[in-house]
């Protein structure tokens, strides 16, 4: 299990297209990824779950991983969130 | 094996009234590919020429997003289906839309939703095109498309569930 924190940046939140792109990268993993907002889990392979998760500017959130690949996909995702949303 | 002729099991289906009184279209004719695409799920365009959504069936709101341009419900059949009026209109942070529902609330279809001003929303996002996505179940069968104008009797939508 790797846990790891990081800020919502894009300036509209996790809206749809960046939450296809949440989505699209965390389904890239074998490893169960989950994000963490205001003390609920949501599923990173659900579009479903992000677009209710509803991130805003400046969110913070937490993303966990479990799997082989672990490690891999929190720093990506981490990566994506802070870096690579609209 | 009990004989050769199975029963035919009732065929279950979900069906979807018009989100607004307007026209309902091909998902492909969305300007935007991440609707168009369908990676989020089949589904349609619509364009609403009140300025108001209507739920499309009966069930609970999963959540409505701050800037009121997004709201994703589920029936009660528990399809997930999302509702995004207009096309880039998230950067419009709320002016022009008013919602009259929350998370966690139950809706029956034909219940306002959300009122949005068509005008401002052409004006100040890409377009006012919107859509309805049905997001990938694993209980959907097939689903059936009856597009053209509508109003809030129509049923642009018939989702047919697995046996």
């Amino acid at each position: 299990m790797m846990e790891k924190k990081a800020i919502v940046k894009s300036e509209s939140g996790i809206h749809a297209r960046p939450a296809l792109a949440v989505v699209k990268e965390a389904s890239k993993f074998k490893s169960e990824v989950l994000i963490v907002k205001g003390g609920n889990e949501y599923n990173a392979k659900s579009i479903v779950a992000i677009m209710c998760m509803a991130a805003v500017k400046n969110d913070e959130i937490i993303i966990k991983t479990n799997g082989d690949d672990e490690e891999a996909a929190a720093v990506a995702m981490v990566k994506l969130i802070e870096e690579g949303l609209e | 094996m009990f004989g050769l002729f199975k029963k035919k099991k009732e065929e279950k289906s979900v069906i979807l009234k018009s989100p607004v009184v307007g026209r309902c279209f091909d998902i492909a004719e969305i300007p935007d590919e991440v609707f168009s695409s369908k990676m989020l799920g089949n589904g349609i365009g619509f364009e609403s020429t009140e300025g108001v959504l209507y739920a499309p069936v009966d069930g609970e709101i999963l959540q409505v997003f701050p800037t009121k341009h997004a709201v994703i419900l589920k029936s009660k059949e528990g399809i997930e289906i999302l509702l995004h009026i207009g096309i880039d209109t998230v950067n419009m942070k709320g002016e022009g839309f008013e919602a009259f529902v929350e998370k966690a609330q139950q809706v029956k279809a034909g219940d306002k939703l959300v009122a949005f001003n068509n005008d401002l929303i052409k004006a100040k996002a890409k377009s006012n095109l919107s859509v309805l996505v049905i997001t990938d179940n694993e209980i959907i069968e097939a689903v059936e498309f009856n597009l053209g104008t509508v109003d809030k009797n129509n049923e642009p939508i018939i989702i047919k569930l697995k046996k």
